[in-house]
């Protein structure tokens, strides 16, 4: 297998409504800032890999032709990924997985959502004749699974409020985050509304209109450009409906994590990993996916965030950019995790980069906990 | 054999609102129908390109150039619909066509308001019939017909 590094990184400002832009102008926005980041041109890429959340989501069915034009994809490779909230991952996954084959030396990556256009709250919630609904929305169907989680390992009530007040501290220092509330304080997240038992308004994702873009490059072409190595790839789904699936520690995140690890090299990903960008779109999935990522044992995720581990100071950051609680163009959250690690394995995460980080671990979910992609990144040449 | 089963049945309407904000390209052409002009763009090799397109199909390259085309145009080619459906654009025959403008490199696809099909003919000269009462939109033009 060839090398993979990524050599340009490039996002939109994340916002509720980016009116001065079409889609195609938003992707447009965020690929031509990772093409400037690695130093190339649109005639130096090879191929392009897209991806975003369902179609029925801003209703443009097949956004991959119209944005060929848009994205320098004409007459090139174009592929389009499909794996619901995780798709940001799984798009840069297999964008890698052109460049490790040794078919493609650089390869444009882009995900995107303009929720401003769409209607995922609804989109997500059709009650189709003699199916189960699915409730309003992903907090109406995350919170019975928080909720368990929280009688499982009986964590204290706040640990919510906490990883939302940090995530909201850590988007200060980012300028692509959507939200960014000077100011917040731990009283003003408890004081918001709750929406879906536990979850408090604070403690959710918003709708953001974003882009976000990599260039990943064969070895002879990153090695020039301090690129983020890429160490390993992930990807696992399960099904929905499983009869005796856990949905509060998926078996499908767990395997995933078990497979990138072994690619990477990873014994012990507490000691190993420098840091960590996860998929938290509900403030609890932070001690629930650190559970399903190995990084504690079952039921003690929480003491992480309690004890200040995943502070942007802490041994074991996470979400140093906000996270998907402080920006979340759908289809792009997963591919802006990915980003973050490499931002922060290159030094080049500004404000929010971890001292010393070497080894970044990017995470990403989709579905009813469902999908799962990973990556694991090193600054170091493997 | 299987027993004959009754199959579950039951009426779905699926329905959304979704929005559009357009950029700058799209949106100045928007514009320009709603002010009675007809507005293409310079490609990165000259062409005029009608309806405008935000980036160079051919070089990727942002464009920004706008030339006013037409508003009078050639049909580049044509088909009759001799029975209009509810939602098509006149309630009469028509033919859909292919109208390249003048001073444009490509064509739209508009109706043209002929009258018969004998009165089609690809290379005629056709105009806009444009409404009273414009908002932005392709609409704007109500068809074209056929040039005195």
């Amino acid at each position: 297998m060839e090398l993979c590094g990524v050599i340009g990184i490039g996002q939109t400002k994340h916002d509720t409504a980016r009116t001065d832009v079409s889609i195609a102008g938003l992707v447009r926005e965020a690929a031509l800032r990772a093409l400037e980041d690695a130093g190339l041109t649109w005639s130096d890429i090879e191929a392009v890999v897209l991806g975003k959340a369902p179609d029925m989501f801003e209703g443009m069915m097949m956004p991959e032709l119209y944005l060929a034009d848009a994205l320098g994809a004409v007459g090139k490779p174009l592929l389009r990924v499909h794996t619901a909230g995780s798709v940001g991952g799984s798009t840069a996954v297999v964008a890698a997985h052109h460049v490790q084959s040794g078919r493609f030396k650089r390869v444009l990556t882009v995900a995107y959502e303009k929720q401003s256009e769409s209607n995922a709250m609804w989109a997500l919630a059709p009650k189709i004749p003699f199916q189960q609904p699915i409730v309003a929305g992903a907090g109406g169907y995350f919170a019975p699974h928080i909720r368990e989680y929280i009688r499982r390992s009986g964590a204290p009530s706040d640990i919510g409020i906490k990883v939302a007040l940090k995530d909201r501290l850590n988007a200060l220092k980012n300028p692509f985050a959507h939200l960014r509330m000077e100011g917040i304080t731990l009283e003003q997240v408890a004081a918001s509304p709750v929406l879906w038992d536990p979850i408090r308004f604070l403690e959710c994702c918003p709708s953001s209109d974003g882009a976000c873009a990599m260039v990943l490059a064969s070895e002879d072409v990153a090695t020039r450009n301090e690129p983020a190595w890429v160490l390993g790839t992930a990807v696992r789904s399960e099904p929905l409906g499983m009869a005796g699936r856990d949905e509060i520690n998926p078996r499908a995140g767990r395997d995933c994590a078990e497979a990138v690890y072994a690619q990477a090299g990873i014994k012990d990903p507490r000691n190993d990993i420098d840091c960590v960008e996860m998929y938290v779109p509900f403030s609890w999935y932070e001690p629930m996916w650190l559970e399903n990522l190995g990084f504690t044992e079952i039921g003690t995720g929480w003491r992480l965030t309690e004890d200040g581990v995943t502070a942007l100071d802490g041994d074991l950051p996470v979400n140093m950019s906000g996270g998907v609680l402080s920006s979340n163009p759908i289809g792009a959250s997963g591919m802006l995790r990915f980003a973050e690690a490499a931002l922060q394995v290159r030094g080049r995460a500004g404000e929010h980069q971890v001292d010393g980080a070497r080894i970044g671990l990017g995470h990403a979910y989709g579905g009813g906990s469902q999908f799962f992609a990973m990556w694991v990144v090193s600054g170091e040449k493997p | 054999m299987a027993e004959e089963t009754e199959a579950l049945s039951a009426l779905h309407v699926l329905e959304y609102n979704y929005t559009r904000s357009v950029g700058p390209v799209i949106g100045r052409f928007l514009t320009g129908l709603r002010d009675g002009e007809l507005l293409g763009i310079k490609s990165s090799s000259g062409k005029v390109i009608f309806p405008p397109v935000e980036y160079d199909p051919e070089t990727a390259e942002t464009l920004i150039e706008f030339a006013p085309v037409g508003p009078a145009g050639v049909v580049t080619t044509w088909a009759w619909v001799s029975q209009p459906r509810a939602k098509h654009p006149l309630q009469k025959p028509f033919a859909f066509a292919l109208i390249k403008p003048d001073g444009a490199d490509t064509a739209i696809l508009h109706a043209v308001d002929a009258g018969s099909e004998e009165a089609m003919k690809t290379g005629m000269r056709v105009r806009p019939r444009w409404r009273k009462e414009r908002v932005g939109f392709i609409t704007d033009i109500e068809c074209f017909e056929p040039e005195p």
